[in-house]
């Protein structure tokens, strides 16, 4: 035992000076920070889109015009109600023209401040606004109006974030250049816009002459963005046109929706938020997780053994220590040196999820700090990875023992590989079906019970699968190690050519202590 | 009787190949033992049951007095033939390591490590990496690694090739050392004049038998009379001597072997005139002509 200690703290220590080592478990934080850094930072360092509108029509640019200004105003009085009701009432929060009002904005609705922005930008108060508020909105119009359209650019992602000005900008472009869209063809061209929009004479009849002219088309935000506002703008008009209530069209309109419930353990139904829907799809990441680990680090292992072989060192431990010791303490030292790296990794996450949105100062879009403090997930994570760990390291440290090179080595992999890629392949399947009977089958069969057992964790699978497959999984790593040892003790030795399956076989049936003929 | 090694009757078959059949030894305390043989005999089959790396399929290895191997493998120091070290490993790190493989305890492998290094003059490379050694430096590190814990009983396989002549006087001289202290060596090699120089015993393995067996002046009684000459000039003259039984001719020097009754003196006769004869020397058959007719002899019948 003092001897397997020792050979698996050497294993520990030689690899912990690797450089892959400490790639290894900076892998993941560094993919983990990208994934909630990187959305955020693109975000920031989007540049507004430029582009120009060529309005035949004459009326649906102003018009849209309008409705862009309401949409973005209503967003800036929902920020300054939000930020009062949150308390953050100082100048930087909430600008010094909005600081009278904000108590009054915090205590309305989403649809209550879209008609005090409607009210401001008309000049007018639309109907259905209490009269107390009225009188606030009269009294401030004016000079909220001013502050509006007079807010520099880089202000305005401080007071109205998620506001279409810090996306979309329009362009006016001077003098004849307006009329003549063969100048603005140029100034797309050269960068200066990056896209124009033709709006044909009478969009109300048809659509026939309405253009959008970029250089780049894959990216149809502008484009959808733009031609959304507009349609609801020409519908506007055809309703009045046809003299049609909005109301009765929007209502006609109104889909029949099915809203997901998710039936719970008690046989409660609850509704479905964006949550349930992240734990749902957690365990793949987590599957994908331990089937890289398990892959890269019984890899190790392989290469470990095929390396001190072909160093000729085994036999000189093979003086001290007995081959099943020497087997033991690879394994060991091995799985000491992937638990590390696992291990880090679910530490980084906990501890990443929890603090790194604060550092960054703002919320990720999805909380993933459940995930991390629920033990069904990392807890599982951790269990899987080393029985999984233990059962293809017991396959590749045979194969490893018996080859001489990696090449030769490679050769009896494929077999391993494709046991390996199983458990890919019914990944998505499993994840929309955890309790289904694909899942359930796979479950029992212990090459793929580690990544299956924590593909189905949303399910969750019962206690009683847990026990059953946890059970099985483990006879069979006893019995590969089993068999692993009666290879490796002979394999370890052999040089020149890597015996064939049948011999191997044979190997694993003879009874300890023999060596049995190997044919040449 | 005392025996650092003792083997009685083990044979070793690999399938139908009978690598090692009967060999009985026994090795006592204090010795150098010889182990000699062409390659393929059966020397590192042997040695490695020797070391409990193989089990026998029929016989006893008593080692140390213990009949279980096993045991006392912690008492055995091991250079296989073919050897290696880890490569990203310091050097200090690794001779300390194999010390405590062999049940050292941490401190002491540590510092033994650290005095032998410095014994050797390998004290640079104490914190060096093991791929840094030269081939001969690593050979050394080998060495220590397998003395480290101070063995009763050392075995080398082959420990002098592949190196320099100066290296082959320091492991010579490591060996002496050895038995000064006590301790008994075993030593395989298939160059002769190595044992001929230093070993007390000497047993001939020939296809997994042992052929010869004793101490060396009892190996070579087995063999002729022979003549060593020194010479300048065509060296198939030999052939024309009359009582010449055999001829081992190296080009420059040639060891005849005598037919029973020649006269060295006749043979003289013969070679005057014909030859340059720089040294002319009666002496006991050469290991290496005990060996060649041995095995030869086997491999006609």
């Amino acid at each position: 035992m003092r001897r397997i200690l020792l050979m698996a703290q050497r294993e520990f220590t030689e690899n912990a000076r690797t450089k892959s080592f400490w790639i290894g478990i900076l892998l993941f934080p560094v993919m983990l920070g990208l994934f909630m850094i990187v959305p955020e930072l693109l975000e920031r360092t989007k540049s507004a889109r430029r582009y120009a509108v060529v309005d035949q029509s004459g009326w649906l640019l102003e018009a849209v015009e309008e409705q862009i200004t309401i949409t973005d105003l209503a967003g800036a009085l929902r920020t300054a109600a939000a930020r009062h009701r949150e308390g953050k009432t100082d100048t930087t929060a909430i600008a010094p023209v909005l600081q009278p009002i904000a108590g009054v904005l915090a205590g309305l609705s989403d649809p209550e401040l879209a008609a005090v922005a409607t009210a401001i930008v008309h000049e007018a108060l639309p109907a259905g606004l209490p009269d107390s508020l009225a009188a606030d909105v009269t009294h401030h119009r004016a000079a909220v109006w001013r502050w509006w359209n007079t807010l520099p650019a880089s202000s305005v992602k401080g007071f109205a974030p998620g506001s279409s000005r810090e996306r979309y900008v329009r362009v006016t472009p001077s003098g004849t250049a307006a009329a003549n869209q063969d100048s603005l063809g140029r100034m797309v061209g050269d960068g200066a816009l990056f896209a124009y929009f033709v709006i044909a004479a009478d969009p109300v009849t048809g659509d026939a002459g309405s253009r959008y002219v970029s250089k780049n088309l894959t990216d149809s935000d502008l484009r959808e963005w733009f031609g959304n506002l507009a349609s609801t703008q020409v519908q506007v008009r055809r309703m009045a046109q046809e003299a049609i209530d909005p109301a009765v069209a929007r209502w006609i309109q109104t889909p029949v929706r099915f809203e997901p419930r998710k039936l719970s353990g008690e046989g409660k139904e609850e509704t479905v938020n964006a949550n349930d829907r992240l734990r749902q799809w957690a365990p793949v990441v987590f599957v994908y997780l331990l089937w890289i680990s398990i892959f890269t680090v019984t890899q190790m292992l392989l290469t470990n053994t095929i390396e001190e072989k072909s160093n000729r060192i085994i036999e000189v431990l093979l003086s001290s220590v007995s081959p099943v010791e020497l087997m033991a303490g690879k394994i060991a030292g091995i799985a000491a040196t992937g638990l590390t790296i696992v291990g880090s990794w679910m530490l980084f996450f906990v501890l990443g999820t929890r603090y790194l949105p604060g550092l960054l100062g703002a919320g990720p879009n999805v909380d993933l700090s459940g995930l991390a403090n629920d033990p069904v997930y990392i807890g599982s994570f951790l269990m899987y990875f080393l029985l999984g760990y233990l059962l293809f390291a017991a396959l590749l440290v045979g194969i490893g023992s018996v080859c001489t090179t990696l090449k030769e080595a490679q050769n009896l992999m494929g077999p391993v590989t494709i046991i390996l890629i199983v458990p890919l392949l019914a990944m998505i399947p499993i994840g929309k079906d955890p309790n289904g009977t694909l899942a359930q089958v796979m479950s029992f069969i212990p090459p793929f019970t580690p990544f299956v057992m924590m593909n189905r964790a949303a399910g969750p699978p019962t206690g009683m699968e847990y026990l059953l497959t946890a059970v099985l999984l483990i006879v069979s790593i006893v019995a590969a190690l089993w068999a692993a040892a009666k290879v490796f003790r002979i394999g370890i030795l052999l040089t020149g050519k890597a015996p064939n399956v049948r011999e191997i076989l044979r190997w694993i049936r003879a009874p300890v202590g023999l060596v049995p003929q190997r044919r040449q | 009787m005392n025996l650092a090694l003792d083997l009685d009757k083990v044979s070793k078959a690999f399938g139908s190949v009978r690598a090692v059949n009967a060999v009985s030894l026994e090795v006592p305390y204090g010795c150098i033992y010889g182990f000699l043989g062409p390659n393929g005999a059966g020397k590192t089959t042997t040695i490695r049951m020797i070391m409990s790396i193989l089990y026998p399929d029929s016989g006893t290895v008593t080692v140390l007095g213990n009949p279980n191997p096993e045991a006392v493998k912690d008492r055995l120091g091991y250079l296989p033939e073919e050897k290696g070290l880890y490569k990203k490993m310091k050097v200090g790190e690794l001779v300390a390591y194999f010390g405590k493989l062999k049940g050292l305890d941490g401190r002491t492998a540590n510092t033994r490590a650290v005095e032998l290094l410095a014994q050797w003059d390998l004290a640079d490379w104490l914190d060096k990496t093991c791929e840094t050694l030269s081939k001969g430096m690593g050979q050394k590190v080998q060495i220590l690694s397998t003395l480290i814990h101070q063995p009763d009983l050392v075995i080398l396989d082959e420990p002098f090739s592949g190196l320099d002549p100066v290296n082959v006087e320091i492991v010579r001289e490591l060996i002496l050392t050895l038995k000064r202290d006590g301790k008994t060596v075993l030593f395989s090699t298939h160059v002769m004049e190595q044992a001929e120089q230093i070993c007390d015993y000497l047993v001939l393995i020939n296809k997994g038998e042992a052929v010869l067996n004793g101490t060396l002046a009892e190996v070579k009684s087995r063999g002729d009379q022979g003549i060593i000459v020194d010479y300048d000039g065509d060296g198939s003259i030999f052939r024309q001597i009359r009582g010449v039984s055999r001829i081992n001719d190296a080009g420059k020097q040639a060891e005849l072997i005598l037919a029973d009754g020649t006269d060295p003196q006749a043979v003289l006769a013969q070679l005057i005139g014909k030859l340059t004869i720089r040294r002319f020397d009666t002496r006991e058959p050469s290991l290496h002509e005990v060996f060649v007719r041995t095995v030869g002899g086997t491999s006609d019948a």
